[in-house]
């Protein structure tokens, strides 16, 4: 058994354990979600530091046979771009269970459903079979979907719920049909990614076939991950949502996207991407402007920050449109620092409004002398936000700007504005409003976190952003080598590629390699001897 | 010893910023004496790579980032520019530090002000030591960062809030000038090391081709938010709401000084055209600032404007290609500026918060050695001989007749106005009468608050005789030959070597301070703004440049942002999301008003269908 596939089942297992417990005993299923979560994410950094790093190929493998007929199959394992990803999850998962207490009513049936999402989109991002791919995320967003509806909060839950759930739903299914028509064309009959990633190598797809499809899976997984304009979903929807769904939502869920392009669209359709370049160029600067200039007229805590979010997404889809090592690399980090930034702001944002049913910035005031701890840690989040060295957007930005000049510099100079000024301008502006100034007169009763418990959830998500930030080689070597891969295929470089590209490296649980030769070892002194 | 030194010199103050945020938030004392014994451990240390310096240049690097073709080190170089750097940063940012102990006594957030403290000179010591690019603009991004905690350090006060958002957007400004020129260089290059880049710059001038001037011009956006020049220079005069002694840090040896060091460490960058403009854009800073510092009336403001003015000295000085000139009056002119804003600090805590030159007067006789120290620094930052402004000034003046006589005229008219309104000052506080009840009973401060400034008198005074731009023209093999001679030919030496630029000077400085004696010598109020009415009103205004501003962003990014909140809302959300639910719905309740469930209508629906399509088939 791969690690991966428990660091998947903690959660599922943690909300199979709930379902048993009656529901009066809130404490127990409390500790059961945290207890679980905790294990996953456990297992997730050993899976990290285990990880042999510079190797390009998947590591930790492991593949059961499901339906034989249709070549479908649970095919787990990580390589460098999903490793970050993987352990962002684990560690997003286990905050958000911590903080998860804003929730009153009917827990036992929102902490099955918060750890199926999260067991489900580490699931996703584990998957290298197509069909689990899909399924994983399905089993992920299905669940916030429910939570906004029946946990949500403020007067537009409704229409938020009504709108987050249209609009996702239409994604995954124009990235559906994207996907049923590889796998048509492929003409491979499985559903095994690397199988056929392998066999487009040598046959790829046509041209025209690239430039049609290539779209589906951009506009499909783009509406996911809130792709300029289709992102009136998502402040509305974190706005609605829980503190805990808007956490794993925003930090995790989202990027099941932005990770569905970089491993399947761009390997798959160079061609495709190379024709679509200059619309994802455009399209990302929607995100990175435009939406910052939407978040600097927002009043609402919840909108800045999910109009924020919205902007940064435009930078991994920038590093997409770079096509180059660099700008790729990038992508990935700005996605696994962008998943601690979204979960720590909207952990904070869900830590005030436990306390207040309202997050209107202007109320707020002073927050610094009232809450030490909490408003410190804000402070350090919207300057994170707006891309200050140290923590770990910051090395993801340069990483997809740098890397993006040689292909669209323009874009690179609109996206330096709204990174340098436009998120500097409404983060700042937010800080200046609820942290600084004199203390507010509305909220007075304000209670800081004080138990080593409370804290620790903000400081752990914090701790994340800062490692990374400080010493970014501690990912970026390990994504660069499956990064070349990615970009080797977009150069159309497809020798390299598949010579890079090793034979999976079966699982590494050594014990089990060690048995079984052992095993066979003595087998087949037994038969000598016979 | 000698390869760990840096690292110790760099990392020292951080460790004391972590400290005592993680440990010694609660305890006073013991948070002061980690951060002026983490900058005092910093001094000994420039000071012992000062001593076995040899001229040369010498990197330590690590590799940090490395993707690509991107390679990011964290790299530090030692050359005459860097070592002169560290010696002026840990060793006038160390007086600072102790005066702040005493200036700083009563606050209670004292312990967060000394991590701030610490964290600052830490990110100046990064832009310093700084090999590459990247790492430079790291560092340069947290200056700004520990700049904003600092002036913003009473948060609770609106003023002090808005100040540092305003520091930290103004720079923002600029930086993304600088992050475009980097990747230019970068791309271009293909190295962010300078001494790699150099060498590729010496052996292919024309690597940029017609991109030359605006790679230079958009590093140079870098030192344009950083020391303030114009038009980004609205931010420095704001920033004196942070606590003196945190203006003076950022006004004489750290902040502003990181972007005049950075021209000088990149000046192979620039070509004619880039250099013309930062000449003429330092020219304007100091002419402008030193106008606008004639009218103002709060100590500190009057102080940051002639820090403006000085700084436009010294970019004028880069521009004429005399990098050593610039980096020469850096250094005298943060020993001096230190001085001069200490002074200040003090007047400021004996006269209880009082910020106003008009209700001070007479503390000679109260405060005589802080009167002593603040008129050996003002007849330095005049340029009066023998003191230290004077040399650096001079080989300013004297570059700029070399290459541009309008320039020369520029800069010595800002000479005999910086008299004028340093005098202005001198008279107003120090030695005309009492003008407030608070100046009558001033008293001396104590002593943590009364050596740093002496001590600082020391180079503002002797500065000029220590060689050091010598030392500093180690660097720039092309910038003309200094020879090191005896002090007191030093003292001779700017008349032999550019007599015209020194006399003229020296007269239109004497012209300056008569003026402010005869004006301000005996004066209660200003007598100016009646002499001088609608003109006067527009300098105390500050020429309407705020206001400006002000107006520039409200008409663009604000205007810019409402209508993209009103797309948002109003179209795409309103008209295509919610369109197209409607659209929807109501394509459903027409359908369903087919549905009757009657069968004659459906029969009808039959005939009418089989009738179109017979039509259709049979039309052909």
């Amino acid at each position: 058994m791969s690690p991966i596939t428990f660091i998947i089942l903690w959660p599922l297992v943690a909300a199979l354990l709930i379902g048993f417990v009656p529901r009066e005993n809130r404490s127990t299923i409390r500790m059961i979600a945290i207890a679980g979560t905790f294990f996953s994410l456990f297992i997730a950094l050993g899976l990290f530091f285990q990880f042999d790093t510079g190797e390009a190929g998947y590591q930790f493998v492991q593949r059961e046979p499901w339906v034989g007929a249709l070549d479908i199959s649970y095919y787990v394992g990580v390589d460098g771009i999903n490793l970050g990803l993987i352990v962002m999850a684990a560690l997003v998962g286990f905050a958000a269970c911590c903080l998860a207490y804003d929730v009153t009513e009917r827990q036992k049936e929102y902490y099955i459903l918060l750890l199926i999402m999260i067991g489900g989109i580490i699931g996703a991002f584990a998957s290298l079979d197509l069909f689990f791919f899909y399924f994983f995320h399905e089993l992920a967003l299905v669940p916030t979907f429910i939570m906004i509806g029946v946990w949500g909060r403020g007067e537009k839950k409704n229409y938020a719920t009504f709108q987050i759930t249209i609009y996702l739903s239409l994604g995954a299914l124009i990235a559906l049909i994207g996907l049923v028509a590889l796998y048509v064309q492929s003409g491979a009959e499985t559903f095994d990614l690397v199988k056929i990633i392998e066999s487009t190598a040598s046959d790829p797809f046509s041209t025209s076939f690239q430039k049609v499809v290539f779209p589906l899976l951009l506009f499909g997984f783009g509406i996911l991950v809130s792709l300029w304009p289709f992102h009136t979903w998502a402040p509305l929807g974190y706005g609605a949502a829980p503190t805990a769904t808007a956490m794993v939502h925003a930090g995790v869920l989202k990027k099941f996207g932005l990770y569905g392009l970089i491993r399947i669209a761009l390997p798959l359709f160079p061609e495709g991407a190379r024709h679509w370049l200059g619309v994802i160029a455009i399209l990302c600067l929607g995100n990175i402007l435009y939406c910052g200039w939407v978040a600097m007229r927002q009043k609402d805590l919840n909108l800045l920050i999910g109009n924020s979010s919205v902007a940064h997404m435009g930078f991994v889809f920038l590093g997409i449109a770079s096509l180059s090592l660099v700008g790729i690399t990038g992508a990935v980090f700005v996605m696994v620092a962008h998943g601690l930034l979204a979960a720590l702001s909207f952990g904070l944002s869900g830590y005030l409004y436990t306390q207040t049913k309202d997050l209107t910035m202007t109320d707020f005031g002073g927050l610094l002398r009232q809450m030490p701890f909490i408003g410190t840690v804000m402070v350090m989040a919207f300057l994170a936000g707006c891309g200050v060295p140290g923590f770990a957007n910051f090395p993801g930005e340069i990483m997809v700007l740098f890397g993006a000049w040689q292909t669209v510099p323009v874009a690179v100079i609109i996206a330096a504005w709204g990174a340098l000024l436009v998120g500097a301008i409404y983060m700042l502006r937010a800080i200046r409003t609820m942290l600084h100034g004199p203390r507010s007169e509305k909220w007075t009763t304000l209670v800081d976190a004080t138990s080593a418990w409370r804290k620790l959830p903000f400081a752990l998500l914090l701790a994340g952003l800062l490692f990374l930030g400080c010493y970014p080689p501690l990912l970026t070597e390990k994504i660069e080598p499956s990064a070349a891969l990615v970009v080797d295929r977009l150069n159309g470089d497809e020798k390299k590629a598949s010579a890079d590209l090793k034979e999976p490296t079966l699982t590494k649980d050594l014990s089990t390699k060690e048995l079984s030769s052992a095993l066979s070892s003595a087998l087949a002194w037994q038969e000598r001897r016979d | 010893m000698t390869g760990i030194l840096p690292w110790v010199i760099l990392f020292v103050p951080l460790l004391a910023a972590l400290s005592i945020t993680l440990l010694t938030l609660r305890h006073r004392a013991l948070s002061a004496g980690l951060s002026i014994g983490a900058i005092c451990v910093s001094f000994v240390g420039s000071l012992l790579i000062w001593i076995s310096f040899d001229g040369g240049s010498v990197q330590y690097s690590t590799p940090w980032l490395s993707v690509g073709g991107l390679h990011v080190d964290l790299g530090l170089l030692l050359d005459s520019l860097s070592v002169t750097m560290l010696l002026v940063v840990t060793g006038v940012g160390a007086l600072i530090h102790i005066y702040s102990y005493g200036y700083m006594a009563e606050d209670p957030g004292m312990p967060r002000y000394f991590a701030g403290l610490s964290f600052f000179t830490f990110s100046m010591l990064g832009v310093v030591l700084s090999n590459n690019f990247v790492q430079l603009f790291i560092f340069w991004e947290l200056v700004g960062v520990s700049s904003y905690l600092l002036i913003g350090f009473w948060y609770d006060r609106p003023t002090a809030a808005d100040a540092g958002k305003k520091a930290f957007l103004t720079n923002r400004l600029g930086d993304f000038g600088f992050l475009l020129g980097i990747i230019l260089v970068w791309t271009t290059i293909g190295s962010l090391n300078f001494g790699e880049i150099e060498a590729t710059m010496r052996a292919n001038p024309e690597i940029f081709g017609s991109l030359a001037s605006i790679a230079g011009l958009l590093v140079f956006c870098g030192a344009l938010g950083k020391s303030a020049q114009f038009p980004l220079h609205v931010w420095l005069p704001d920033a004196m709401e942070g606590p003196t002694p945190v203006s003076a840090l950022i006004h004489a040896a750290t902040m502003v000084a990181a972007g005049i060091y950075m021209l000088s460490r990149v000046f192979f960058l620039f070509n004619e055209t880039a250099l013309l403009v930062i000449a003429w854009i330092g020219g304007v800073t100091a002419l402008l600032a030193a106008v606008i510092a004639i009218q103002q009336d709060d100590i500190k403001r009057i102080l940051a404007y002639s820090t403006l003015s000085q700084l436009g000295y010294m970019v004028m000085a880069v521009g004429v290609m005399d990098p050593t000139a610039g980096m020469y009056h850096l250094t005298t002119h943060a020993s001096f500026k230190a001085l001069l804003f200490l002074g200040a600090g003090a007047v400021i805590h004996a006269m209880h918060h009082e910020q106003n030159i008009w209700k001070m007067g007479g503390l000679r006789r109260a405060m005589p050695v802080t009167y002593w120290m603040f008129l050996i620094a003002t007849l330095a930052i005049c340029g009066v001989p023998p003191f230290s402004g004077f040399f650096s000034k001079e080989s300013i003046l004297a570059a700029a007749l070399e290459h541009n006589a309008i320039l020369f005229g520029v800069g010595a008219g800002v000479a005999a106005l910086t008299a004028f309104y340093m005098f202005r000052l001198v008279y107003a506080v120090f030695i005309g009468p009492p003008k407030s009840n608070a100046a009558e009973y001033a008293h001396e401060v104590p002593g943590v608050m009364k050596w740093p400034q002496v001590l600082l008198g020391v180079p503002s005074l002797l500065a000029g005789f220590w060689g050091i731009e010598h030392f500093i023209g180690q660097s720039f093999a092309s910038a003309s030959a200094h020879h090191a001679a005896a002090w007191h030919w030093q003292i001779l030496s700017p008349f032999s070597h550019a007599p015209l630029a020194a006399f003229f000077g020296l007269g239109l400085i004497g012209f300056g301070i008569a003026a402010a004696y005869a004006f301000y010598g005996n004066a209660v109020r200003d007598p100016l703004p009646d002499e001088m009415g609608r003109l006067s009103t527009a300098i105390r205004e500050r020429l309407y440049l705020d206001e400006a501003y002000t107006a520039m962003i409200r008409y663009s990014h604000e205007v810019l942002a409402l209508i993209a909140d009103w797309i948002d809302r109003w179209v795409i959300s309103g008209m295509l999301v919610r369109g197209s639910q409607w659209g929807t719905d109501l394509a459903g309740r027409l359908l369903r008003m087919a549905q009757t469930g009657n069968v004659q209508t459906y029969a009808l629906f039959l005939v009418v269908a089989v009738v179109v399509v017979l039509w259709f088939v049979l039309k052909r």
